[in-house]
Formats: C-alpha cells, structure tokens, sequence
C-alpha cells in the first residue's frame, strides 16, 4: 500500500519523465508484491530501490527540493519492515499477542522517527542551496561509513 | 549459540550505502532523505542489540504406556530482556502433540520466567528423545539473530501396551525350581501322579491308607513336583513390514511383552533374544526386575539392514539353556531366520513360531506379472510353515488385530496333537 502511494505519488508529476519514474516505481510494487507472495526475502531491497529510483527519475527535471521526500522514504521504510515481517511470520509460528503488539509499536516508532530525522534533512537541504564543502564531506564520510558497514558485514 | 546479522540489516545498509553515494554521484538531497530512515534503522537497530541472556529446560515424564498422554514443560529464564525468542520443539516418530504449540514465538522481561506446556500422546512404543528444542532470539528490529538448541534431550521410555493372556504355552521339560509347572517326572508335589509300594525313607504322610487296608502291604503316593521353566523369546528383527500406524515389528515386541509378563508372574526364567541386524541377548532370569529388563532391552529393538548371514551360532549357549522352551516371534520374511529356526530345531529346541503374518501389510497387485510375483511369495511363505512344520515346530499364524491368544491356542492344539520329530 505504502509503496503503491510513493507510485502514484512519482506519477503525480503528469509529464514524460514523471510518468516513466512512475513506471519504475510501479515495476518496484510488483517485485515487491511477488516477493511478499513468494516468501522471497532478497525482493524486498530491490523493490525499495526500484521504487526509490522511481521517485528520483520522476523528481529529475525539478531543481527544487522536494519536502515530500521525506515522507517517501519514511513510506519506502514502512514498506520495507513490513515485507520483511510478512515474509518472516510463519503461520505454524504461535505469536504471543504482546509480541505482535510491541513490534507494531516498535515498526511505527521507528517511521516516525525516521520521517522526523528525514524531514530535518530536507529542511536543511532546502535553507543550504549550495551544498558546500562542509555537507559534502559529511556526505562522503557518511557514504564510506555506510559501504564500511557492508563490508564489515559481508566479512 | 551462534549469533548472525540477518539479511535484513545487510539489505539496509547496501541501501544506505548506494543512496548516499548516489546522493553525492548526483547532487540530489532527496536521495540523502529517501536512504536517512533505513540508515536510521541499520544504526538504531545495532545500538539496540545487546546479547540475550537466558536459560532454558526441557522436562518430561520418563516412563509412558503406549497410548498414554504426558506433559512436556519447556522453562524459559531471563537475565536480560530477550525482545522475540522462537522456540520449537521437534518431536520424534510415535510421539503425538495432542496440546500447546510445537513452535512459539515470545517476549522475556528481565528476570522473567515462562512455562511452556505441551502434551503429547505416546503413539508407539520405544524409546523416545524428545527434541531437540531450538531456539533463536532475535535483537528489537530483527537486524541480528542468535540460533542454538538444547543439549539436553530427554529420553521417554514407552513401554508397549500389552495383551493379557488367560493361558500360556507348556514347555515340554521343567527345571529344577519350584514354580507354578506341573512337572512330568514324579517326586515332591502336590498334584497326584501314582502309587507305589512303601519303600524305606518314604514320610507316612504318604501313605495312601484306603490303598493299602484294600491290598494288605503298605502303599504310598507319588505326586508331581511343581516347578519352572526356561523360556527364551526369540524376537525376529531381521525385516519386517509396515502399514501406516504399526508394522510387523510393533505386533512382535507387544506380544513379546505379553509372553514375558506371563511367564514371569509365574516363576518362570525368561530370556529374550532380538535376532537381526544386531544382536542382543539377555540371560534368563526370574522377577520384576528380569521383567523390567527384557521390556526395556525390547524398547531399543530396531531393523537394521545387514547383509551379513548369521546363525544361532553367535547367541551365546548360556542364553540358550537347554530343555528351554523357545517361542519365536517372526514375520518369517528373512531367509536367515527361517534358517536359524529350523537350525533351533534341528539342535533339539523345544521351539514354536508365532508367524506375525506381513500380508496384512500388503495388498495384491490387481493384474500382471507383480501379482503372479505376490501369490509365490504367499505360496513361499506356506511352505515355509509347512517345513517348520514337518520339522515338529508349532508355528500358528498370528495377524493385526486378532488376540494373541488366539494364536496361542493354535499352537497348543498343535504341540498337544504332533508328535516329536527327531530332525
């Protein structure tokens, strides 16, 4: 559902490459779904990045920073955790019900806190027009450290 | 147990890492803000994850009766707050859960204790291991997994649901201690065997007054003595075949038990050899204990394929005690326990065959060559019994649901009538 909206909302733009960021971000709901129906876990990230690139490819042609944008990665997250615990729950599995309702609480505090953290971003993006040597060195320190978490992990 | 990050956290944090370095390669903030959530999480989520503490039990009662239902508890500690712990439980073939959850999913507090119940139904006799239980602990966001299972695997013993017996089979000779068996020969007794004159020794309570008023000399009684016997179970686990819910097998070791608690409620010495695969013996003896033994050395008899040809060469002479009464348990399906049968026999064992018929087991193919192949083998199987037979064994065919003491009751009709054979 989440994604469906991160979809139309790609599509909203109305013109040539709104449409075919929509598109992609259409192709990102599908793989999602038949991951969802496959029980397939590897689907769930490359449904995100194909929906997240749908975004991207339908925002190209806008200089301005767009304040949705965090709300859209807040969706793509909740659709994201989401998959992935449906994927996970096994129906022979007995759930006690404090557990489902504790990673209820514990899904939506996270995407709320992650549309806060996300929308300060964009605030901040947008008062900084020209990002500057200062934000670019964070973003690359950023960049290193998440590809370091990658590795670390694939070791 | 072993910890390992989940493909989760290394999804998130490939994300992270390609929408930053895409956010750099392209100049565009709103990938930082669509990659920030799930480097929120990657970041969170392993602040978060601590190691869960916690111990875990498994209990169970240690002796069932086929058919019966016990309770099972898995105890759960904690130490330190376990977010999700999986826990599932495998049960072993013959044991059925009847109540509670084979796989559970549940939160622990600090310091908090659960109790997870299950009952589960003996279906089958044996001995069962119950597990193992595995176990998985999950951190808050499911970034980080920790997997292990209990060492422990408690062992239920399910003893095997026996028939009872009204009457038992008569070996041919007795032993020299007093047990509840008529003995042939004649000595101290209660139950009447002859006269004779009175010779010097003999006690004066046996003199048979009216006897000797009527012939003028002194003439006494002669009784037989009561003693025990020698009975060895011959168990067949060579092959067997096997239904749905029970095999050939399952029919021989009931039986089995049947047979021992019989013979030992009546002083009777009884051994037991489990002939197949793997041989295992036990000497004669005598009691509850003797009783509980063989019950116990039946719970660990098993198939096991083997191609090596065996006799009864290998069984130990003092488990085979002469002038015992050998009864055989067989599906008569290896050659080489038909062989070792007639081998029995042909060394002067007392020894009879309760066929536990396979062809109930079985069904006849409708046409064609497999169902001329079926009636042989049913054709085979007669002529087999019709040597053991010849041979001057009692061998009654015994199948799935008919009493045992039906069988039984064949193979007295038999030993009363036949006569000995010299093989």
């Amino acid at each position: 559902m989440t994604i469906a909206g991160v979809t139309a909302y790609a599509f909203s733009g109305g013109d040539t490459v709104a449409s075919a960021g929509g598109a992609l971000a259409g192709v990102g709901a599908l793989v999602l779904a038949a991951g969802v129906l496959l029980r397939f876990q590897l689907a769930v990230p490359w449904a995100v990045l194909l929906a997240g690139a749908g975004y991207v490819v339908a925002r190209a042609h806008h200089s301005v920073v767009d304040g949705w944008a965090a709300v859209v990665g807040s969706a793509l997250l909740l659709a994201a955790e989401l998959a992935a615990w449906s994927i996970a729950s096994d129906r022979r599995i007995h759930e006690d019900r404090a557990l489902v309702i504790r990673q209820s609480l514990t899904v939506i505090a996270l995407v709320v806190a992650a549309g806060l953290v996300s929308f300060v971003l964009v605030g901040a993006a947008a008062v900084s027009a020209t990002a500057g040597l200062l934000l670019t060195g964070i973003g690359v320190a950023a960049a290193v450290g998440a590809v370091a978490v990658v590795l670390r992990l694939v070791r | 147990m072993t910890r390992r990050a989940t493909s989760k956290l290394g999804a998130y944090a490939a994300l992270s890492g390609f929408g930053l370095v895409a956010a750099l390669v392209l100049g565009r903030p709103e990938i930082v803000a669509l990659t920030a959530p799930f480097l929120l999480a990657v970041g969170v989520g392993l602040a978060l994850a601590g190691s869960p503490r916690f111990t875990a039990e498994i209990e169970a009662d240690e002796r069932a009766v086929e058919g019966d239902e016990f309770d099972v508890r898995i105890t759960l500690a904690a130490s330190t707050p376990v977010d999700r712990l999986d826990v599932f439980i495998r049960l072993p073939p013959g044991l059925e859960l009847v109540a509670g959850m084979r796989a559970r999913s549940l939160r622990l507090g600090r310091g908090e204790q659960r109790k997870l119940e299950l009952t589960v139904r003996a279906e089958r006799w044996g001995a069962h291991r119950l597990g193992p239980v595995y176990l998985r602990t999950h951190d808050p966001f499911g970034l980080r997994v920790a997997e292990g299972m209990l060492a422990r695997m408690p062992e239920v013993r399910v003893y095997p649901r026996e028939d009872t017996l009204r009457r038992i089979l008569q070996p041919r000779e007795t032993q020299v201690f007093s047990g509840s068996e008529v003995a042939r020969r004649k000595g101290e007794g209660i139950e009447f065997a002859d006269m004779r004159p009175w010779a010097p020794g003999d006690p004066l309570k046996r003199v048979n007054w009216r006897a000797t008023a009527r012939r003028g000399e002194v003439w006494v009684n002669e009784s037989h003595p009561e003693r025990n016997t020698d009975v060895i179970l011959f168990v067949d686990s060579f092959a067997e075949a096997r239904g749905q819910v029970a095999s050939t097998l399952d029919l021989a070791v009931r039986a089995t038990a049947a047979l021992a608690d019989a013979y030992i409620g009546r002083r009777d010495r009884v051994g037991l050899i489990s002939f197949g695969g793997i041989l295992r013996w036990l000497e004669p003896g005598m009691g509850t204990v003797q009783l509980y033994r063989i019950v116990d050395a039946l719970l660990d008899t098993q198939i096991i394929l083997s191609y090596y040809w065996t006799g009864i060469d290998v069984i130990p002479q003092r488990t085979l005690p002469p002038n015992a009464l050998v009864i055989a348990l067989s599906p008569l399906l290896d050659g080489r326990s038909a062989d070792a049968l007639l081998d029995l026999r042909a060394r002067g064992h007392d020894l009879c065959v309760l066929d536990v018929s396979p062809v109930p087991f079985t069904q006849r193919p409708a046409s064609g060559v497999d169902s001329v192949a079926y009636d042989i083998w049913i054709l085979r199987r007669d002529a087999l019994r019709h040597r053991l037979q010849r041979s001057g064994v009692a061998v009654a065919e015994w199948q799935e649901g008919a009493p045992l003491q039906a069988a039984i009751e064949e193979v007295r009709a038999f030993r009363r009538h036949a006569r000995v054979a010299r093989a």
